[in-house]
């Protein structure tokens, strides 16, 4: 009895966020049309809704950008960077990112993306964050179709034809499932984080009151090296670390 | 003791016999007048020489006398003189006034009129200047005066002073008067020419003066508070004439108070100091020109209000329009009711590229004393036609100067529009079910197929295995052949197919030619196997039979017997061990 009265709650949480993938679509056009007639708030909260259960480089540009309008510099640099991990070298994501940062009181050490680290970008990232591990799987269909296929052959040339074709997909297929295997590290990485907080005193301890090392502000990217009752140890791209206090940086 | 004076007044009478009863009365010609109106006050002395000057007034003011009437008559031995004294008296307050008692002394003893009540009602007179009655007098005859034409006003809206001069003096030279400075104001002149008196006096406390307005200033409050304008000293010389050097006299006038109120908060974006009542309209000298020709904008406030400061609204003209200042053209009169008139600006624009542009609205705020708020209005929309430029032959070919496109502003870039490609979140294909089950897939087809591939090429590899395989196959062909043949009734097709049976079975079985299959051999083949003689000899006599029916017309046994005997022949070999 219990058993299915939980299985029952289960399905019905899972039916209501889990929005249906029209019905998402819809949703994410109703909050583009609100975005351009202005009223930045209804479409932030639109595509929040959309945000619960999906996910594209797109939608989180879209999301940063609505922030971007409202004001909220952090929480749009927040958006942009999860939208350009789901997609590196994303243009818009990148040039939106890099105004964003301006605002930004701290200044460490960011650079700016350049042409071609965009390019890899690019070429790295692509669309999504599943590409590369669809590219492994069709690269692995086709090295065996084709090296069955030399197999079956009986003429000398077409033999080798095939075997050659079939080593130089063997290459693509081992760089697409090391591109896929790394891509996936890096979307399922969360250790790098924004600071959400207008200020934040950095402490030598994980506790209140002890030395201040230095003064963060809101926007700043850091880097999450562990979690302890709620105060995170951060680390600057400068090797500068401290723990900061709870509810004051969001991971990206 | 009420009767104590009357007694005394008897005995002094009774004293005196020769003289003439003395008498000592006060009057007046009514009891009641108006405020401004006078009441003529007459007392009386007959029979003495005393000199006597007025009572007290109670508040009453003198405006003119004493006039002076006396009279003496000596009739019958009789001497009598009667000397009378008039004054006019007014007063500018309605209430009870009372004359006192003018007293003399005759003889010893005083004597005194009886005291004159006047009723002083509301008057129709026309009231004095209220300022006039504050102004500081050193000389009752000469002051001057400051009033304002409001106590209270906003910051930037116009009030008007003027400065008066009251004189009751006949000759008056100004020679010297120096307007105060003001604190806190911008003031503007008005012209006024030559002081000029006015026709009517004036009437202050009871006094006729000549009345004349020195200056007028239109002041603006600058800022908010209490603001003060200090008086005006004056230096005149009155009296002088031919033979008299004249007197000098010097005046100072009342100093004026003023309350300066902020403007309410809330001031519109467009908002720099106009206050008043304003109107205003934009016009367009034309609204279609040819390129690099120039549009004029004229922008036009008019009404009563502080207009020489009032700026220029800004027009944003379209980017790639040359625009000029605007020229500032005033119509702006300053007289005794204030400023008030026009003011316009003229905008001069090129436009150096052809289209069809809209000035955005060009707006106009200001504070509207009558309303106390803030109005903001709009003037009609000006949208010019630009045609492609003059082509007249004279005019040089201009080649556009190529300039780097300016970037003005920075914004983050649109959002992405149309199909988001909405991924489930936290779904990563690398590492799921469907993507090991993917790549596992190929793979592991590739090896069945790698399998039955190696088995295949096996087999064909060995070819008299496959022979051998295949032996009873083709023999059950071929006498299949034979069985239609002995249906047929073909004798030698028969004999053909079941001899080819036999052979080819053997042949394909030994892995040998159909050539080589003499009885010897045969007979060595079969030994291997069970009943290989007994195998062997039916073997030879079928295929013996067969020859001889086919190449001798010998039919020794039934075609249907020597068929069976075959089929059973290759049913035993292949079903003997090794085979």
């Amino acid at each position: 009895m219990k058993i299915t009265l939980l299985i029952a709650l289960l399905l019905a949480t899972t039916t209501l966020n889990a929005m249906d993938r029209t019905e998402a679509d819809t949703v994410a056009a109703q909050a583009q049309r609100a975005y351009v007639a202005g009223d930045y708030e209804r479409a932030l909260v639109l595509f929040d809704s959309v945000r619960a259960a999906y996910a594209s480089p797109g939608l989180l540009l879209n999301i940063g950008n609505c922030y971007y309008k409202l004001g909220d510099v952090p929480r749009a640099i927040l958006n942009y960077e999860r939208g350009l991990r789901l997609a590196p070298g994303d243009e818009d994501i990148q040039a939106n990112l890099d105004l964003a940062r301006e605002q930004v009181k701290d200044r460490v050490n960011q650079l700016p993306a350049f042409a071609l680290a965009t390019t890899w970008g690019r070429v790295r990232g692509g669309r999504d964050a599943d590409q590369w591990a669809r590219r492994s799987l069709w690269a692995g269909l086709a090295f065996f179709v084709l090296l069955g296929a030399g197999f079956s052959m009986r003429k000398r040339w077409l033999r080798r034809l095939f075997f050659g074709t079939s080593g130089a997909l063997m290459i693509l297929l081992a760089v697409s499932v090391i591109f896929a295997s790394v891509r996936h590290g890096e979307v399922v990485d969360d250790s790098e984080a924004i600071i959400l907080a207008p200020k934040v005193d950095v402490l030598s301890e994980p506790r209140a009151g002890t030395t201040v090392l230095f003064v963060l502000h809101k926007g700043t990217k850091v880097t999450v090296l562990q979690e302890q009752n709620t105060w995170y140890e951060v680390k600057l791209p400068n090797g500068s670390v401290g723990w900061m206090p709870p509810a004051t940086l969001e991971r990206i | 003791m009420r009767f104590l004076p009357i007694l005394a007044f008897a005995l002094l009478g009774a004293m005196r016999a020769q003289a003439q009863q003395v008498s000592f009365t006060a009057s007046v010609d009514r009891n009641t007048i108006a405020a401004g109106e006078y009441v003529r006050l007459t007392i009386a002395l007959a029979n003495s020489s005393e000199r006597f000057g007025p009572p007290d007034l109670g508040g009453m003011v003198i405006v003119q006398g004493p006039f002076e009437n006396s009279s003496f008559n000596y009739i019958n031995g009789h001497m009598s003189s009667s000397v009378s004294r008039t004054w006019t008296l007014t007063a500018t307050t309605p209430g009870r006034y009372i004359i006192g008692p003018a007293r003399i002394k005759v003889g010893g003893g005083v004597i005194q009129t009886e005291p004159i009540t006047i009723e002083v009602t509301k008057g129709t007179a026309p009231p004095a200047d209220a300022s006039a009655s504050q102004g500081q007098r050193t000389d009752p005859n000469l002051f001057a005066t400051v009033s304002l034409s409001r106590n209270k006003a906003y910051v930037g809206e116009q009030i008007i002073a003027t400065y008066m001069l009251y004189c009751r003096y006949s000759g008056l030279e100004i020679t010297k008067y120096e307007l105060p400075k003001l604190e806190g104001f911008w003031s503007e002149e008005v012209e006024l020419g030559e002081t000029n008196w006015e026709n009517e006096p004036r009437t202050v406390n009871g006094l006729q003066y000549r009345v004349a307005v020195l200056k007028k200033q239109i002041l603006f409050p600058q800022k908010s508070g209490k603001l003060r304008i200090a008086p005006l000293d004056l230096t005149c010389v009155v009296n002088r004439t031919f033979f008299n050097p004249g007197k000098t006299i010097t005046a100072r006038s009342n100093a004026a108070e003023f309350t300066a109120m902020e403007l309410p908060p809330g001031a519109p974006a467009g908002f720099s100091g106009a206050v008043g009542e304003l109107q205003f309209d934009v016009r367009t000298d034309r609204t279609a020109v040819k390129a690099n020709e120039a549009v004029e904008v004229t922008v036009r406030v008019v009404g009563r209000s502080n207009l020489k400061l009032v700026q220029a609204p800004a027009l944003s003209f379209p980017t790639d329009f040359e625009t000029y200042d605007p020229k500032v053209i005033d119509k702006i009169a300053v007289n005794g009711s204030g400023m008030s008139g026009s003011r316009e600006f003229q905008y001069l624009a090129i436009p150096r590229h052809e289209g069809r542009y809209a000035l955005d609205p060009i707006t106009f705020s200001y504070f509207d004393t009558n309303t106390g708020a803030y109005r903001t209005m709009q003037g009609s929309p000006v949208v010019i036609d630009v045609s492609p430029g003059d082509g007249s032959p004279t005019a040089l070919v201009q080649r556009p100067s190529k300039t780097d496109v300016e970037v003005l502003e920075h914004d983050i870039r649109y959002i992405r529009t149309g199909d988001l490609h909405l991924r489930t979140k936290d779904h990563h294909l690398y590492g799921s079910w469907p993507w090991v089950v993917g790549m596992a897939a190929p793979a592991l087809g590739f090896v069945l197929f790698l399998g039955w591939h190696r088995k295949r090429e096996r087999e064909t590899a060995d070819i008299a295995g496959t022979r051998r395989k295949r032996a009873d196959h083709v023999a059950r062909k071929r006498l299949q052949e034979a069985a239609t043949a002995l249906a047929n009734d073909a004798r030698e097709p028969f004999y053909t197919a079941l001899a080819k049976a036999l052979q080819g079975y053997l042949a394909d079985k030994f892995g040998l030619g159909v050539a080589e299959l003499t009885a010897p051999v045969v007979r060595e083949q079969l030994a291997r196997t069970a009943d290989g003689n007994e195998l062997a000899d039916a073997f030879t006599r079928l295929i013996t039979a067969c020859d001889m029916a086919r190449f001798a017309p010998v039919e020794d046994r039934p075609r249907k017997e020597l068929y069976e005997e075959a089929a059973t022949l290759i049913a035993r070999i292949e079903r003997s061990p090794r085979a």
